[in-house]
């Protein structure tokens, strides 16, 4: 977090199409990135309202290695603090969710409330002159809210986070938040991927038919999609769904129905950078936060929603279509968790991965994407490149 | 337990051995045969059980869905996966007798991978099997298996019930 961070060593090629396959490889990238990234000028969704619905309701979670917890206030206001006792940096949250009216420190039984303020210390008559309580309620993060998701920055410099996000990005993001935030928690799946945190959010839109065979075997055609992709590395696919109505592959094919009334749009995926996805394929409405263990490893916690709105019966559909199709053993979606660790295996080689799809001049970063193109990652590894300081080569 | 003839035991562990060495031979006909045409199947976090919320990591509410699952894992999936050995150990921890034919039964179970790339071996997960059983003619089937991990964080994705 300081500014003696070494800056590692590493020339980017010329071309605008290749990655170093160092990059996923590098262990001293990581104090850099948490630096540059994690604590730098970007913003990173915690929580929605949904997953800390009452008073007390906390969530536990990360910011590049720092500890922080969301936590709903007793006046209704969601807060993000750093999971430390003010005193001696003891942690005051210790399970990944629960409920609490009042947080206290067990070493030396300082307490604070729900607001964050220092309400109790033992015998502070003999506290050093300076002390003062107000000045040590429980440290606070940059936070905005977008319909009902908590994001937090550890940068003043960050823009504000609709002018970070980009219309092109928040638009579908509020329709994966169900159109006006109003999401009720259905559940979590959560595992570790074996991979650097870039591979994890490096897949793109040529694999999708390729890669998953249910899209074949199920004789599920992708219909008209776009992709859009922000300077700062947003990325979001938005495409038709043609289910068949006849799929002859499976005993129960209701499994794969949508039931949405949308009919413009029936998948959305958004990779919000660094290293969050969310989606809406048919009706599953799912934010992944994603936790880089270092440079090795990725913890990835699936959250799937509901709507307040919904019938039992869309209930009932959401929860079977979400437990069975996405996540870590889902029938569209675990051969994703397989190319990540068969990424990192094969990126322990020299050389550059080659970026080909959609890829019209080498010398030239093009926002221009079609739906089934790799090349809308490009402005997303230019960004990460000048976040992290890399020259390009000129060779 | 005492209730429960040793007839009605024996067939409980009996299935339940069936169940876990299908498994651990990746023998998917021999997994659905574990079921009964009523049968269903939930893989499930801990910590989702606890909170109420019904997200499962493998949710086969009905016995198409046992097809199905047979299909991905053998069909669908079989190319993509990095393959692993399993290994099941459990143990029975309560056995009753609801109702003429229809048994509740709990086992913990650890399961162990070795990953067929590395040759390492890890643990998996680590929970309890809470499960309805119908005998019918002395033969017993599953009505409902629940797998609940105290492994609330997969340590990589998982191709095959457990």
């Amino acid at each position: 977090m300081s500014d003696q961070t070494t800056q590692p060593s590493l020339v980017w090629p010329k071309k605008y199409n290749e990655i170093p396959k160092a990059v996923f490889e590098m262990e001293e990238l990581w104090p850099k990135e948490l630096e540059t990234i994690f604590y730098g000028e970007e913003w990173h969704p915690i929580v929605h309202r949904a997953e800390i619905p009452n008073p007390g309701d906390y969530k536990a979670a990360e910011l590049g290695e720092m500890p922080i917890f969301a936590v709903h206030g007793e006046d209704g206001e969601i807060r993000i603090f750093q999971n430390t006792c003010t005193h001696r940096g003891t942690s005051l949250i210790t399970e990944s969710s629960g409920n609490k009216k009042e947080l206290e420190c067990p070493y030396h039984r300082w307490l604070f409330n729900l607001q964050g303020d220092l309400v109790g210390c033992p015998n502070s008559r003999d506290y050093a002159p300076g002390f003062d309580r107000k000045n040590f309620g429980l440290a606070t993060l940059r936070i905005e809210e977008f319909y009902g998701l908590f994001f937090v920055t550890m940068s003043d410099k960050t823009p504000p986070l609709k002018e970070y996000l980009g219309k092109n990005f928040y638009e579908p993001l509020s329709r994966i938040l169900g159109g006006d935030g109003r999401l009720k928690l259905i559940g979590y799946q959560k595992v570790m991927y074996d991979c650097n945190w870039k591979a994890y959010c490096d897949n793109d839109g040529y694999h999708a038919p390729l890669l998953h065979k249910a899209f074949a075997l199920l004789n599920w055609q992708g219909g008209k999609g776009v992709q859009n992709v922000s300077e700062n590395g947003h990325l979001s696919f938005e495409s038709e769904l043609k289910i068949p109505d006849d799929i002859t592959a499976l005993e129960d094919g209701s499994i794969l129905d949508f039931k949405g009334t949308e009919t413009s749009t029936g998948s959305i995926v958004q990779m919000q950078f660094p290293v969050t996805v969310y989606s809406k394929h048919m009706d599953m409405l799912n934010i992944r936060y994603a936790f880089p263990k270092g440079p090795k490893g990725l913890e990835v916690h699936y959250a799937y929603f509901s709507h307040e709105d919904d019938d039992e019966e869309m209930l009932a559909h959401r929860i079977r279509q979400s437990s069975n199709l996405l996540g870590p053993c889902g029938l569209i979606s675990m051969e994703d968790a397989s190319v990540f660790s068969r990424i990192d295996i094969g990126n322990k080689t020299p050389g550059n991965a080659i970026f080909q799809k959609g890829v019209e001049d080498e010398h030239k970063l093009s926002f221009t994407v079609k739906q089934n193109d790799e090349s809308g990652n490009l402005p997303r590894w230019e960004h990460y490149r000048k976040r992290m300081g890399f020259e390009r080569s000129e060779t | 337990m005492s209730n429960l003839s040793n007839e009605a035991v024996s067939a409980v562990e009996n299935l339940n051995r069936d169940y876990i060495s299908a498994l651990d031979t990746m023998d998917m006909a021999g997994w659905l045969s574990c079921f009964n045409q009523q049968g269903s199947y939930t893989f499930i976090a801990e910590e989702n059980v606890r909170r109420g919320l019904p997200i499962a990591f493998m949710l086969d509410d009905c016995y198409e869905r046992l097809q199905d699952r047979v299909t991905q894992v053998v069909d669908i999936q079989i190319d993509s996966t990095e393959h692993y050995q399993t290994r099941h150990f459990t143990q029975l921890m309560s056995i009753t007798e609801q109702e003429k034919g229809v048994i509740q039964a709990s086992f913990n179970f650890s399961v162990y991978y070795t990953q067929k790339d590395t040759n390492h071996t890890k643990i998996l997960c680590v929970g309890r099997y809470e499960d309805t059983i119908m005998i019918e003619e002395g033969k017993a089937q599953f009505k409902h298996r629940k797998a609940i991990t105290d492994t609330n964080v997969l340590p990589r994705y998982i191709a095959y019930p457990v």
